[in-house]
């Protein structure tokens, strides 16, 4: 008893003494970050550099703020709905845009803007015409190989010979090993059979790659540039859903054939991004298509240190429209509800300004940058060249991508597609369902 | 009206809990019911369109809802049999142990102090083929390890995942009510040349019969409505064969944007387990009626 | 027999806490130790997680963090006993609200309160309990209530009416009989009811995600901090160390007041 009524009384003494506790009033720039990775490395080096800037004022000095991750979004979605003014700042992506811009105002960020990250870029930002924020990063997806294996699959006739005769069995198509760098998507597939246990016992590893097929919206991502280089899009010039094509279906049937053939690890269909991380650094995996954000861990001696040194990353296979990459940028971009407006603005076109960029990407950001300004910062971060490169040259986004209902078309597809790859429904049944949902979704 | 002392007393005592109620859940509960009514997403949150109950309809004509349905009552069913039996049977099992050494029920009960989506997020470790534990001695023993997470064994890895973590709380609840019977009853017994079976049959379980029932009704509600353990190691996969009635809600309220629907769904969900409770209740008085005939 | 017991027991504690061995063993290996060794064996065991959780509080304030679910959660814990037990002693003892307000109470714990978040978002921003832990801890004993109610009407009406006639008669008034005699008696529960409810509210994480930003953050929300469901990875035994820090509180909770459960015997001999 006397235990539990001490605690009773300890209890009450913590409640009175804490709970009306008030919070801490700021008179300054709030801004509302993704957390946890790179990009808040790079804010917080950004911000230092704003806040001692000898004309920033007291009171437009930027503090940060960071959610958790997981449930970003949606806590993200509540708050701006209500009319929260707890951020003035605060990030979208490419695929949200369309969803938060009834709750943001656009921002003219000038005209030195283009200059600095090139028109396409800042249009990763833009949603009706307008743009709602500062393109900070850019993310797309690398095709990780493991060098060692190649190679040695180059070098052995016998090898080659067994690789043909698999591409033959699985595929229909007779291939020979090739450069990475030069694949379509027939021969990474072949290759993922070739390193696959299942299919060839003598693999030195278990799985020829791994997919992330979890019920979730950014696995779409990953998985659309197969179709993108089939000739896919989510939409016609007239607005009509073009899901149930032929190049959806050759997409959706190779990552349901690489599945079945047991070329991914067996729970694949939980698999996201840190799943494929794991799998990775195993050493147990030839190919993997991933985030370009995992290239840090996944090619670092210490965070894989059976696989680092080997690790090497191209951009995805061709397929008959050639090579296709997803992009989407997150950005920060002014909250409408903000008590903080000319403070914030001030803050974002300092960001959009070229030493705001430079100083982000020292920092470890990801900012994609025009030609010029990345030759500034090449010695320092000679990915940030690649990833231009990869952006310029096979970079895209599907037709409605930036809309309102962007986000819920990933969803959509995430539940209809993975319930194909489990076998809970047919191809003609899954695809007829996501034509629906998103002819919904994308007709206003 | 006239009450008796008895009533309005009752009443004074009950005051303070309405009172929270009405104060925190009347106005969420009057949005909610013209939210289920509107047509509304989160740009028109403040400005409702009422359409009458066409979301019902749309909620009810979506296979999918059924699928959640059947999923949460199976998941919940079973899972409440399997803690309240497994529960039952370790307290009684265990008591000579556990009330001596108070430190096993301390060792017992922690795993109910993991929060559920910790829990869902540790699971994606212990059972990954290459980081995980659970695989890699698998693999090490038997030369091969299942797909825990595929279509045909994601269920039922959630349900050991769950009646793992939930079993304790079962076992706790039994273990008070059984350690809270008179030691004269059972000595009583013992006088009579009661054999130990004889005892928990006759005795010892009608005595913690309230318990069970409250255990099962618990475990039964908490299962029907698992969310935060199925999201974080699934996420409805695979291929929505873990899709789970609240994790149907969640997802078309926030991903979806679909307000009305989910809200809809809901009140659906809530007026079932209404009518299962108030079930449970009239056949509660009629078979006390009948004992009390009899 | 009772080796047979220790065996058992064993065997079921194992089991149960299987995921909490593994999270703890995972939180003393370093980030390549787990890329390498998925085994329960730490070759090269550190604290480097541990420090890097408590230490860099500047990214995340893990003390703020507990702190705020410490308050939170023992007002969503203890507020919801003080409701539900004279609620539960009428209930039983008078009839009243047996009929309606138990079922509908009850019902509560199965709806997915996600779709009361918006509402009360909103009615929280009015009254300016957004993001405060005295909010949070009024959400959570909402969250409490029908758990706490169940157990204190089960526990009361396996109380035998004597025990109170016998006060009644003194001319006692209900709430010096709650006080004197049936908090007592029926002591076990409440300390059970507690515990499911501080460790309930402790775990939540929907409401802390929705209706906090910065000052009454709870520590399963700032935990989710260290993990990701996109574009970063896991950091597996940073998260791990914070996993078995934010498990602490109630666990060592859970230990004070066991005894107050193995004690019961005492309780239950008063009952007969």
């Amino acid at each position: 008893m006397t235990t539990f009524r001490s605690l009773m009384a300890a209890g009450v003494a913590a409640l009175l003494t804490t709970a009306a506790l008030p919070g801490l009033a700021s008179a300054e720039v709030t801004v509302l970050g993704w957390p946890g990775g790179s990009e808040e490395t790079a804010l917080r080096a950004a911000v230092e550099v704003y806040n001692a800037l000898p004309n920033t004022a007291d009171t437009d000095k930027v503090e940060l703020l960071f959610f958790n991750r997981d449930g970003f979004y949606d806590k993200l979605q509540a708050d701006l709905a209500a009319g929260s003014d707890a951020f003035d700042i605060n990030l979208i992506a490419t695929y949200s845009i369309g969803r938060y811009a009834p709750f943001m105002e656009p921002v003219d960020l000038g005209t030195d803007a283009e200059k600095v990250f090139g028109k396409p870029i800042l249009e990763t930002m833009q949603f009706e015409g307008k743009q709602y924020g500062v393109p900070t990063d850019l993310s797309l997806h690398f095709m990780y190989y493991r060098k060692d294996l190649i190679d040695a699959l180059m070098a052995d006739d016998a090898a080659k010979a067994r690789y043909a005769e698999i591409a033959k069995k699985y595929l229909g198509k007779e291939l020979a090993p090739k450069d990475p760098d030069q694949w379509n998507w027939d021969d990474w597939a072949a290759t993922a059979l070739y390193f696959t246990k299942a299919v060839n016992p003598d693999s030195p590893v278990r799985y020829g790659t791994v997919l992330q097929m979890k019920n979730l919206l950014f696995n779409m991502m990953v998985f659309q540039s197969l179709p993108r280089s089939y000739g896919a899009d989510w939409t016609d010039a007239s607005g009509k859903v073009t899901v149930d094509s032929k190049a959806y279906r050759t997409g959706l049937e190779l990552y349901k054939k690489l599945y079945d053939a047991g070329a991914t690890p067996k729970d694949s269909l939980s698999y996201e991004y840190p799943e494929t991380n794991a799998a990775w650094t195993s050493g147990q995996i030839a190919t993997a298509l991933q985030w370009n954000a995992a290239a840090g861990e996944l090619m670092n001696p210490d965070t894989a240190p059976a696989v680092a040194e080997d690790t090497a990353v191209v951009a995805p296979p061709s397929g008959p429209e050639g090579r296709k990459d997803h992009i989407h940028g997150l950005g920060l971009g002014l909250n409408k509800s903000s008590k903080h407006k000319e403070g914030a603005v001030r803050f974002l076109k300092w960001l959009a300004s070229e030493n705001a960029a430079l100083a982000y990407a020292k920092a470890g950001g990801s900012p994609a940058l025009a030609p010029d300004v990345v030759a500034k910062i090449a010695a320092d971060r000679p990915d940030l060249v690649k990833l231009g490169e990869f952006a310029g040259a096979y970079g895209y986004v599907m037709n409605g991508a930036t809309s309102a209902g962007a986000l819920s078309v990933y969803e959509a597809q995430a539940k209809e597609f993975t319930a194909y790859w489990a076998g809970q429904k047919s191809l003609d049944e899954a695809l007829a369902a996501a034509t629906r949902t998103m002819t919904d979704l994308l007709k206003k | 009206m006239h009450s008796t002392p008895q009533q309005r007393e009752g009443r004074l005592l009950l005051a303070p809990l309405v009172a929270f109620l009405i104060v925190f859940l009347s106005f969420p509960a009057l949005v909610d019911i013209v939210y289920a009514l509107s047509d509304v997403t989160f740009q028109t949150m403040r400005a409702p369109q009422i359409v009458g109950f066409r979301n019902f309809g749309v909620v009810l004509a979506d296979p999918e809802f059924w699928a959640a349905c059947w999923f949460s009552l199976r998941f919940g069913v079973l899972t409440a049999i399997i803690e309240c039996g497994l529960g039952l049977a370790l307290a009684i099992f265990l008591s000579p142990i556990v009330s001596r050494h108070g430190w096993t029920l301390a060792l017992i009960m922690l795993p109910m102090m993991v929060a559920p989506s910790m829990v869902g997020l540790m699971y994606r470790l212990v059972l990954h083929e290459f980081a995980g534990p659970l695989p890699h001695y698998l693999t090490l023993w038997f030369g091969t390890s299942p797909a825990f997470l595929d279509a045909n064994n994601a269920f039922w890895t959630l349900v050991v995942v769950e009646v793992l973590q939930w079993t304790p709380f079962a076992f706790l609840l039994f273990h008070v009510a059984y350690i809270s019977i008179p030691a004269e009853i059972r000595e009583a017994a013992a006088m009579d040349r009661a054999t130990a079976w004889k005892i928990l049959w006759r005795i010892e379980l009608p005595m913690m019969k309230a318990t069970i029932a409250i255990a099962l009704g618990i475990r039964f509600i908490d299962g029907f409505r698992v969310f935060d353990n199925v999201f974080g190691l699934t996420g409805a996969g695979a291929g929505g064969s873990t899709m789970s009635l609240s994790i149907y809600i969640y997802q078309s309220f926030f991903k979806g944007g679909q307000i009305g629907q989910a809200v809809a769904a809901s009140v659906l969900m809530f007026l079932a387990s209404l009518v299962v409770l108030y079930g449970a209740a009239v056949l509660k008085a009629q078979l006390d009626r009948r004992r009390m005939a009899a | 027999m009772n080796a047979l017991r220790w065996i058992v027991f064993a065997v079921a504690a194992f089991a149960m806490n299987f995921p909490v061995i593994v999270t703890l063993i995972t939180s003393f290996k370093s980030a390549k130790e787990i890329a390498m060794n998925p085994g329960l064996i730490i070759q090269a065991p550190t604290l480097a997680n541990y420090a890097r959780v408590l230490t860099d509080t500047s990214r995340f304030n893990i003390y703020a963090y507990l702190l705020n679910s410490t308050v939170a959660a023992l007002i969503g814990s203890l507020l919801a006993l003080l409701l539900t037990l004279p609620a539960a002693y009428a209930i039983v003892r008078t009839g009243t609200g047996r009929r309606h307000l138990l079922p509908l109470v009850a019902n509560l714990r199965a709806v997915p309160l996600v779709v009361f978040a918006i509402p009360l978002y909103m009615m929280f921003q009015f009254v300016g309990l957004l993001d405060t832990r005295l909010g949070l801890g009024l959400i959570l004993t909402i969250v409490n209530l029908p758990l706490s109610l169940m157990m204190m009407v089960n526990a009361i009406s396996d109380m035998p009416t004597e025990i109170d006639e016998a006060a009644r008669m003194d001319r006692a008034g209900a709430f010096v009989i709650l006080r004197r005699i049936v908090r007592p008696v029926i002591r076990p529960a409440v300390v059970t009811a507690f515990i499911f409810g501080f460790i309930t509210a402790w775990n939540e994480y929907l409401f802390g995600l929705m209706l906090t930003t910065r000052n009454a953050v709870p520590v399963t929300v700032g935990a989710s901090f260290f993990f990701s469901a996109s574009g970063g990875g896991v950091q597996w035994g940073v998260a791990s160390a914070v996993m078995i820090l934010g498990a602490l509180p109630p666990a060592v909770l859970g230990m004070l007041i066991y005894r107050q459960l193995t004690g019961s015997m005492t309780a239950g001999a008063v009952k007969g």
